[in-house]
């Protein structure tokens, strides 16, 4: 396989490869490095942060008294930073990557948030559970999730006064897309979620009392349907494997849609809704090789924060200081910014972000320092500046970096050969003739101004 | 190439030499004579409940589809002899009797859509309900009428998809001093002179440059511009209200921005919506006084005209848990010093026709207060931004 491609794969199946991994891959058939690729994801490992301290109120079973209530939040805001890390972290260093890259996917299709952190991690973990199995087990498995009932007011959803939060979102945003339902499909579908709520420790409760058994009609047919049934007749619309098809094409190949693409993987993936099957598939196809869709992406503020630790890994020593830049560059792991997720692609893009994403690398890896570029500046005028910027926006950050796993993995590969490695993107002629006049510094400093060019926030 | 022949080419560079066309382009739109004039926008995100805000407080029908989600009475600040407003918003009432505000009823549009991002997206764009843009209407405006990007700015660290033109994008920042930090870079000043493509800004990378150089130029410009002026007014301690004091900083110092941006969120109240609103209101409340304040005491509110909009109402109907549900038509309101006509300026909504969901019928389409204030406040082609021709209100 070649090189560039086995680089597109691990970049969009993943976070990444480095060329020491890459070696022994070179030689094997594309099908063969796909193969393992989920070979390697077929273990579930779920996140698994400390809750005892909760769990055993909400073992009680409740009512709740104010301070246990108060007691639980408290618990939870200073536990959900640690989830946050702890995922973070998992992407950082991923057992099973293909299954890390999907749970990442899917917790934006899906999209939900709580301020229990012990349904958080138990949410968290059903995406993880589901990621590469099937869509309908998926979508009745998040049905039934407290975070859900929570978050879409399933719980609130009662025989006598529907809810339809749920019912629209489910339809508009998990499975079918806008314009594919009618009002009447929500009203009539949340009448079958009715009585849809969780038990205190967080496990999926029908309330009979409140659900509705009456008849209800959907997408032309009748019925006492219940919640799983309505989620049986919407995949049953080729319309729902082509919305995900989208989902998965808009992220895993190109925002620019291709019409023709998508409709192969509607194909498969129609068939019995085995999201293994559609991700073989695509990583297969000769047209995910095609060069329009390699280094065109544009990384999430995740990809890019996973990214540059990939390459050197890095350790906050505050941890708050991560998720500052989670918040800063726009994406804050379980805090989305609405139901619809985030938009991704361009709109990752503002003044702000552009400015800070290109600073990234510098800032984590280099005290903030990139290059000496500017018009006759003396070594020591260079030096100065290079004390200040450490001492103003380096010392900001307390981050340790294993520059000698860098310079471990990239041993074999010559510092002109670098951006092969570093970068997805083609580099135009103009900058690549830039580049080479910067030649002169270290390894590493030249690794930095290459992470600190706009090509290197494209995978 | 030899170091000192490479810096001989790029000094050159920064001469108009390899600027790529997309920034020649600013600097070829006329500087018109913009005014004086600014526009503030408040976004409540999530759908505010307007019966809730703007009380109908002599409408059997309001008290009967809502048993325990109504506002009593006695719990309102009266405006009329039919509408009061919630408690929470005390503050407005004065600007009210000042004549400083026009509540406008039954905003909304054709064949609403109850979904938040659509709707939102619906009056951001403001766009047919069925038909989806890549441009805000904003964005759009400083696409025809600026030449530079800080022309719009949102008060936030994201820009919404109001200010995002085809040609330019509004700047999202509310702290110029680190904004102006993080780009000056002369890496990136080098990179930026060196980029010559001028197809690269139709693909996804063209676009990251271009957002660098629009960022760059703008941020040394309201660095400089804004950080002679500090802002000692007294504000409420929030997010909201310093978004709004930031805003009244950069007004005051003389700025050339006509468009700020602003939002308040959290108005998604399908379950215990009655502290949550009430709690909400408030800090719209003092934030939009403490602004006014503020502005008047700078000789600057006469030029400046507060929007405040949420993407849609809630149903008329209170739902099992406490709150409401997505709804449709929606109570607008402007706040200035140059109002035409002050208060309530039209029908109060009408409960007793409403649509299939049990929603208020719309009266006037939001695009046509859009139109307005384009035309008779900012003084541009207002059809030209929003691609279609509506009638002017008479509210400034």
């Amino acid at each position: 396989m070649k090189l560039k491609h086995i680089q597109h794969l691990y970049w969009r199946a993943g976070f990444g490869i480095l060329p020491n991994d890459l070696e022994p891959l070179k030689d094997l058939k594309r099908k063969a490095v796909v193969d393992l690729l989920f070979k390697n994801s077929e273990k579930i490992s779920p996140l698994n942060i400390d809750t005892s301290e909760l769990n055993q109120i909400l073992k009680s079973g409740g009512p709740l008294s104010d301070v246990e209530r108060k007691k639980i939040q408290q618990l939870s805001r200073k536990k959900s930073i640690e989830l946050n890390m702890s995922w973070m972290q998992r992407m950082m260093k991923p057992w099973e990557l293909l299954r890390e890259k999907m749970t990442l996917f899917w917790a934006n299709v899906f999209v939900c948030e709580d301020n229990n952190v012990v349904y958080t991690q138990k949410y968290n973990n059903t995406l993880r559970t589901f990621a590469l199995g099937n869509f309908k087990d998926f979508v009745n498995a998040i049905s039934k999730e407290a975070a859900m009932t929570k978050y879409l007011n399933t719980k609130q959803n009662k025989k006598q006064k529907p809810n339809e939060n749920f019912a629209r979102e489910l339809m508009e945003l998990f499975t079918l897309g806008e314009g594919h339902y009618t009002e009447e499909d929500i009203k009539e579908s949340a009448k079958a979620f009715t009585g849809y709520s969780h038990n205190l420790e967080g496990d999926f409760v029908l309330r009979a009392f409140q659900h509705d058994n009456s008849y209800k009609v959907f997408f032309g047919e009748t019925g006492n349907f219940d919640g799983a049934d309505i989620i049986d007749i919407i995949l049953k619309q080729r319309q729902c494997a082509k919305f995900i098809c989208e989902k998965i094409y808009a992220y895993f190949v190109n925002d620019r849609l291709n019409a023709k693409h998508i409709n192969e993987m509607v194909d498969v993936f129609y068939r019995d809704y085995n999201i293994k099957s559609l991700m073989h598939f695509v990583f297969c196809a000769d047209w995910f090789y095609d060069d329009e869709n390699i280094g065109i992406k544009i990384k999430s503020p995740v990809e890019l924060l996973v990214g540059i630790n990939h390459l050197v890994p890095i350790r906050f020593e505050n941890k708050k200081q991560l998720l500052y830049l989670q918040r800063q560059l726009g994406q804050v792991l379980l805090d989305p910014p609405n139901v619809a997720g985030w938009k991704g692609s361009r709109s990752w893009i503002d003044s702000n972000t552009i400015s800070l994403r290109l600073k990234l690398p510098s800032i984590l890896l280099n005290d903030a320092y990139i290059s000496k570029v500017e018009n006759d500046e003396s070594e020591s005028m260079m030096l100065a500046k290079k004390q200040v910027l450490k001492n103003r926006v380096g010392k900001q950050f307390k981050i340790q970096r294993d520059w000698n796993f860098f310079e471990n993995c990239f041993k074999q590969v010559p510092s002109n050969k670098l951006q092969d490695y570093v970068l997805m993107a083609p580099l135009s002629s103009t900058a690549e003739q830039y580049l080479s006049t910067l030649n002169k510094t270290s390894k590493q400093e030249y690794c930095v101004q290459l992470m600190s060019l706009p090509e290197y926030q494209m995978c | 190439m030899e170091r000192r022949k490479f810096l001989k080419q790029s000094s050159l560079a920064s001469s108009l030499f390899f600027v790529p066309s997309f920034v020649k382009a600013f600097e070829q739109v006329a500087t018109s004579k913009l005014g004086y004039k600014r526009l503030v926008i408040i976004q409540l995100s999530g759908g505010n409940d307007g019966l809730n805000t703007v009380v109908p407080f002599t409408n059997d029908l309001y008290y009967k589809a809502r048993p325990t989600l109504a506002i009593s009475k006695k719990d309102i600040i009266k405006v009329n002899d039919e509408l009061g407003f919630h408690s929470s918003l005390l503050p407005l009432k004065r600007l009210y009797d000042n004549g400083d505000l026009t509540v406008i009823n039954n905003v909304g549009y054709p064949n609403p859509v109850r979904s938040h991002f659509r709707s939102m997206d619906i009056w951001q764009t403001a766009t047919d309900a069925n038909r989806y843009s890549q441009t805000g209407w904003l964005g759009r405006y400083l696409d025809n009428y600026a030449n530079k990007p800080y022309l719009g700015i949102e008060v936030d660290d994201n820009l919404s998809l109001a200010l995002k033109g085809e040609r330019l994008n509004g700047i999202a920042t509310k702290n110029p001093k680190a904004f102006f930090n993080l780009s000056r870079d002369p890496y990136f000043k080098n990179l930026v002179n060196h980029e010559k493509d001028a197809h690269l800004s139709e693909h996804n990378l063209g676009y990251l440059y271009k957002t660098m150089i629009e960022a760059q130029s703008s941020a040394k410009y309201i660095f400089e511009t804004t950080k002679t002026v500090s802002n000692h007014a007294s504000y409420p301690d929030n997010k909201f209200a310093n978004q709004l004091k930031t805003t009244a900083q950069f007004i005051n110092s003389g700025i050339e921005t006509k468009v700020f941006y602003t939002s308040l969120g959290g108005f998604d109240t399908h379950a215990g919506q009655l502290n949550t609103q009430k709690r909400l209101l408030k800090t719209y409340a003092d934030g939009v006084e403490a602004f006014v304040n503020d502005l008047k005491s700078n000789n600057t509110f006469n030029d400046t005209l507060v929007l405040t909009f949420s993407e849609f109402g809630r149903r008329v109907a209170q739902n099992a848990g406490q709150g409401t549900d997505h709804g449709t038509a929606n109570n607008v309101f402007i706040i200035g010093g140059q109002l035409k006509k002050q208060g309530i300026y039209n029908n109060n909504p009408n409960l007793s026709d409403l649509d299939d969901n049990g929603d208020l019928k719309f009266e006037i389409d939001f695009r046509t207060i859009y139109a307005t204030v384009l035309n008779k406040w900012l003084e541009v082609n207002d059809e030209k931004i929003l691609n279609k021709n509506f009638n002017q209100l008479e509210f400034i």
